[in-house]
């Protein structure tokens, strides 16, 4: 809001009425006290609080009469069309986000979900996969070992404890041990994303076996999918906002509309375009539902002032004339 | 929103009388809107606030349907400030979109509104000092002037002036706490065309 002072609201608030009974002692008018004037000032909230305890006042007139405060007249009564109807008419392709329903596991199998879906998994052994939109998970579970290949997508895994069969996840080529932790995998181009929530994990490529990364709770680590075996760890990253996809949500914290179109297409058939190049730099913050393109569409057009248009199951962002 | 530069600007008497009739007993569905949809806010007495100072100089006699109008100006404010600070809260939004285009109040729940109104401001009266109490009700009730309470209670305008001011800011407060019956959110009743619709 636009404010000049720093005056807490409720200290406007009485000011405002000390001034309405002043005026009513010295029947004057509010423009003829300089005074008055000078307390206004440029502050929008005094003028705003001076006017709502003036309204007050006149409310209050005759308050003793039978029927006394004053019902309002009803105005202008007209059907008007819902909006959120005419949106919603496009959202028939972002499918339901399906938060826990515990799919039915046999052993040795495929997990799958489709874009826009979100499924949570108890898995036989006291573990839970929670898998992001459009990924499959194949599961290898041995006496020894827990094993779990991530074919494509994103999951993470709250993993039971059991000392005696390590949990590892394999993305491509890289590998992901823990015995009771929680993090997740996510395969990205070039490299494969590991992010862990809780305890510690162990990583490394299948072909480097020997050279282990140590990854504890709050770091993020970057794992060339192949090539040279290079790694990038971040500590103390944003992990909440990067995990937002279990809520449903995707979280926007500075990021560019670029890579938020990217994001949001991770998750709906309706996919968004930036068609004005100067968008795509720009900048947003936010909290979002993952499957819902059109209200953040919207909202872009709303923030950034630019149009937005749907065409054949797209949403284009910022098409001249559109 | 702001009238054309020939426009006759309204008497301040006019705008007031209008707003005490027209907006304010909207505030409380407006606030329990704010509440709702942004908890973590502090500043909805800001809002509040600024929104009236629009109204002042709004073109109020083309107003149709002053609540939505109330609802409008909230939201444009709100939609600046998302603009100058680039957060975007689509939840938010689409909630103000549905506040923004519901229609105007029946014309029993605002005679419900109305007497609920009534009886919170004789409550309030009930449970102020004495004195206060006479003073403000000689005011408002029996109409009569500070100088002429001042004369008849045999007490300085001084004091009428300070226990006046002191009963409607007691009333003001309460107007911005709104009381369950008038909070919008939990007011549901039946459309014209028999669809149920949820206020404030």
């Amino acid at each position: 809001m636009s404010m000049t002072q720093d005056d807490p609201s409720d200290w406007v608030d009485e000011c405002a009425a000390d001034w309405v009974v002043r005026l009513d002692r010295l029947h004057i008018e509010p423009h003829e006290s300089a005074d008055l004037q000078a307390w206004l000032g440029q502050d929008v909230r005094r003028q705003g609080a001076f006017l709502r305890a003036q309204a007050a006042w006149a409310r209050l007139d005759g308050l003793g009469a039978p029927g006394a405060v004053a019902v309002p007249a009803r105005h202008g009564l007209r059907h008007r069309p819902d909006r959120r109807a005419f949106w919603a008419g496009g959202m028939a392709a972002g499918a339901a986000l399906a938060l826990g329903g515990g799919a039915l596991l046999r052993r040795d199998s495929r997990l799958t979900t489709t874009v826009g879906e979100v499924r949570r998994v108890p898995l036989q052994d006291g573990s839970v996969a929670t898998i992001n939109t459009d990924s499959t998970l194949s599961l290898g579970f041995e006496p020894q070992t827990r094993r779990i290949a991530l074919g494509k997508g994103e999951a993470w895994f709250q993993v039971a404890k059991d000392s005696a069969r390590p949990f590892v996840v394999e993305a491509g080529l890289v590998r992901v041990m823990a015995v009771g932790t929680a993090f997740s995998v996510r395969r990205r181009n070039g490299a494969e994303e590991v992010i862990v929530t809780e305890g510690v994990v162990q990583a490394w490529r299948a072909d480097v076996p020997g050279r282990r990364l140590t990854l504890r709770a709050g770091e993020r680590a970057r794992i060339a999918s192949q090539g040279a075996p290079w790694t990038r760890v971040e500590q103390k990253a944003a992990l909440e906002q990067s995990l937002a996809w279990r809520e449903g949500e995707i979280v926007l914290s500075g990021q560019p509309l670029a890579q938020a179109v990217a994001e949001f297409n991770r998750y709906n058939e309706v996919k968004l375009a930036v068609d004005d190049p100067a968008l795509a730099d720009q900048t947003l913050v936010g909290r979002f539902d993952a499957n819902d393109p059109e209200g953040f569409a919207q909202a872009v057009g709303i923030a950034l002032r630019t149009p937005v248009v749907q065409v054949e199951g797209s949403i284009r962002l910022g098409r001249a004339g559109g | 929103m702001r009238g054309e530069a020939q426009r006759v600007p309204l008497d301040r008497e006019v705008i007031v009388t209008w707003i005490s009739r027209e907006i304010l007993p909207h505030e409380a569905g407006v606030r329990a809107w704010l509440r709702r949809a942004w908890p973590h806010r502090q500043d909805h007495q800001d809002i509040i606030q600024e929104a009236y100072c629009r109204l002042a100089g709004a073109a109020l006699e083309q107003v149709h349907n002053p609540r939505a109008f109330f609802f409008q100006i909230i939201r444009n404010l709100l939609l600046e400030e998302m603009r100058r600070a680039r957060v975007v809260r689509f939840r938010a939004l689409s909630d103000l979109d549905s506040l923004g285009l519901a229609d105007d109040l029946p014309s029993c729940e605002r005679v419900v509104l109305a007497r609920d109104e009534l009886q919170q401001i004789h409550a309030l009266l009930a449970a102020m000092p004495a004195r206060r109490r006479r003073i403000f009700e000689m005011r408002k009730i029996e109409d009569l002037s500070q100088k002429d309470i001042a004369a008849r209670l045999g007490v300085s305008e001084n004091v009428v002036e300070n226990e006046t001011a002191k009963a409607l800011k007691t009333i003001l407060k309460a107007f911005s706490e709104a009381s369950p019956a008038q909070d919008g959110a939990k007011i549901e009743y039946e459309h014209d065309a028999g669809r149920p619709v949820r206020l404030g």
